[in-house]
């Protein structure tokens, strides 16, 4: 056990003025420098490419999403979040889904979608934020989940960066 | 039988069968497109092949599929040389093959992606462009031809010739510029179709009604039993997220019909969804109808087979008359409770469908007959139920389909008549006092007996409506209450509002 003794306070703390003045002062010149604390909602936060937000559909730039509706994301997730009804187009491309929806509250950002994705269709966007007044709501249909392709740009070309280390040099797409 | 070696191991095989059969048999794994084993075995598609030792010879890559079995042959499948004769022709296979898994509603159950992972390579090296072909050809009403896709393993062009024996479907042009084509591009006709989308071993051929509506590891299987007619092939079913049946496929039985089903058979999926073109909406519970109401309103099933059994007991000329899709359990269940109440019980008949053939449908739409007739059920046809009802004071009419082949009858019958009917749809007539739902078909489990006395199973692929009793415990309910009200106990069943 150590006894530890209170210090002993000097002649001008005692005096209890002093003191009052040097802790105005301090927060004075805090006053004065940078700022530290965000304001969050009206700041947001900082993103960049590594930033796993929520997944969008990606559209192309003739106007059409990308996704066949084959099925891997819904699989690959582990929260069971997506559901997809495919069904067929006129375009060279056949398939397209009549129903992609993601419920965002099972979502858990995980990627997997993203990275089992055959056509690159779905991207981790830089969106973050989920607020909404009904569980209903937060189920995400296709036109919600939309996205120019411009949006994820900065993504798919992190992803397509990382995808580059594990293709071997003679490979060709 | 015929001795021979396989991998190692001394095996018995049926010289009548090629010896992919005979590996088959006894696990061993060797790949296979064109050969199926209800056709001709051809040897086209190369990608069975491995080594036989015979006698002093050296060892020879050869298609498993078009060799006899002989005494004292020694196989190796697994010999590296096999091995990279398989891998080769895979390659070649792939050549043309467009990579459009994603879209392609074979993916999951294709024997190209199987065995490209079992075999393959893993990347082509080919430096020309695929061939450019029509990926929507389409060959009739049923199938969707994608030329691209095609391997040309011929085996739908011979199962036209040999299943259904009509000939529609051929190889035509030459080279790599070959597809399956019908003759004079004439629309594909017979009521076999259907299978040329389960031969085909890649996604070819698909059939039409189910391009695209879902991806197969998504289709929760459970084996089951036709019920378009007394053939009763045996089937799977697959159900789409617990809800909507999606397809029929044909279930290998030796003894009734081989690889094979129908069309009318396959395609009979409409029924199954929530809202049938002509039929009235799924009974949850059950549908009472007062003295005097005009609509009928939802109830609890204990609740109405009670009031089913206050019928049955407090009047005479009573009549039981029960659908040819009962089960034999349900169908034994029944037979009882007419006996207690002192009638003989009848199933509907209905007139043949007119769609019979040769191979396996029999047009006689009851794929219970042969059971419910040997549990003592009387055969009557839509005219002679019509009588007995006519003459009845109060009736019984139980089963799946039993309302919608009776629906005439029932609704001509004034609303003095009492109708306790046990049905999967309801039925809006004023004699029809309560209607109990029931599963269908594919959501009871059960026994048919065909029209050969074969037995073929139903198990549960979907659940019924919620608040749908098994009509077998719905009856044994009922049986209960008439006992009790014949004993003359006087009481509440605790089941009654």
């Amino acid at each position: 056990m150590v006894i530890v003794k209170r210090r002993e306070l000097t002649l001008a703390e005692r005096l209890y003025l002093p003191e009052i003045g040097r802790a105005l002062a301090l927060s004075l010149r805090a006053m004065f420098r940078k700022r530290v604390t965000r304001q969050y909602p009206e700041e947001p936060l900082p993103t960049n490419e590594v930033t796993r937000g929520q997944p969008r559909l990606v559209v192309k730039d003739d106007g059409n999403i990308a996704c066949v509706s084959c099925g891997m994301c819904e699989v690959a997730c582990p929260a069971y979040a997506i559901t997809i009804d495919g069904g067929e187009t006129d375009r060279a491309i056949e398939r397209e889904p009549k129903r992609f929806d993601i419920d965002m509250l099972r979502c858990i950002l995980c990627g997997f979608c993203e990275e089992a994705c055959p056509k690159d269709a779905i991207y981790m966007s830089d969106e973050l934020e989920l607020a909404d007044f009904s569980r209903q709501a937060l189920v995400y249909d296709i036109e919600k989940l939309k996205r120019p392709r411009s949006a994820l740009q900065k993504r798919i070309d992190y992803v397509n960066k990382l995808n580059d280390r594990w293709r071997k040099p003679s490979s060709t797409r | 039988m015929t001795k021979i070696q396989l991998n190692g191991r001394e095996v018995e095989a049926d010289p009548k069968k090629p010896l992919i059969a005979a590996c088959h048999e006894h696990g061993a794994n060797v790949p296979h497109y064109c050969y199926h084993p209800g056709l001709k075995a051809v040897g086209s598609c190369r990608i069975c092949q491995v080594e036989v030792k015979q006698g002093e010879m050296p060892p020879r890559i050869v298609a498993a599929c078009r060799t006899p079995v002989a005494e004292g042959m020694q196989v190796n499948t697994e010999a590296a040389k096999a091995h990279d004769a398989r891998r080769e022709c895979l390659e070649f296979l792939l050549k043309n093959h467009p990579l459009d898994c994603p879209i392609c509603d074979k993916a999951g159950e294709c024997d190209l992606q199987d065995y490209s992972y079992q075999e393959g390579q893993g990347e082509g090296r080919s430096v020309e462009p695929r061939r450019k072909l029509d990926k929507r050809k389409s060959l009739g009403d049923v199938i969707l031809l994608d030329e691209e896709r095609c391997i040309l393993c011929s085996r739908c062009v011979r199962f036209m010739e040999e299943v259904p024996k009509t000939p529609q479907l051929t190889v035509a042009g030459l080279g790599s510029r070959s597809t399956i084509a019908t003759f004079m591009d004439r629309p594909l006709s017979g009521n076999y179709q259907g299978n040329l989308a389960d031969v085909c071993p890649v996604g070819a051929l698909t059939l039409k009604k189910f391009r695209f509506q879902a991806r197969v590891w998504n289709l929760r299987k459970s084996l089951s039993t036709c019920g378009e007619c007394s053939r009763g092939c045996s089937i799977t079913a697959e159900v789409l997220r617990g809800k909507e049946v999606k397809r029929f496929r044909p279930r290998y039985n030796d003894k009734v019909n081989k690889w094979w089903m129908c069309d009318s058979g396959r395609f009979a999926l409409e029924r199954h969804a929530e809202q049938a073109p002509g039929l009235g909406p799924r009974i949850a519970g059950a549908l009472s109808r007062g003295q005097g109401a005009q609509v009928h309103e939802p109830i609890a099933a204990p609740s109405g087979v009670a009031l089913a059994a206050d019928m049955l007991a407090a009047h005479e000329r009573r009549v039981v008359l029960a659908s040819p899709w009962l089960s034999q359990e349900e169908g034994a269940a029944l037979a009882r409770i007419a006996q207690a109440l002192g009638t003989t019980a009848g199933f509907v008949s209905p007139a043949p469908d007119g769609l019979a053939d040769r191979l396996l449908h029999t047009g006689d739409p009851c794929p219970n007959r042969r059971g419910l007739t040997d549990l003592g059920f009387v055969a009557l046809s839509v005219e002679e139920c019509a009588a007995r009802l006519a003459g009845c004071e109060v009736a019984l009419v139980v089963g799946e389909r039993a309302g919608e082949l009776l629906r005439e009858p029932l609704a001509a019958l004034d609303a003095s008549r009492r109708v306790a009917l046990f049905e999967a749809r309801a039925l809006d007539a004023p004699a029809v006092k309560v209607q109990i739902g029931v599963p269908t078909h594919v959501e009871k489990s059960g026994t048919w007996i065909n029209v050969d006395g074969h037995v073929g199973r139903l198990t549960i692929a979907r659940a019924a409506p919620a608040g749908t009793p098994a009509l077998t415990s719905s009856l044994r309910q009922l049986e209960e209450m008439l006992a009790a009200a014949a004993a003359g106990v006087v009481g509440d069943t605790g089941a009654r509002r």
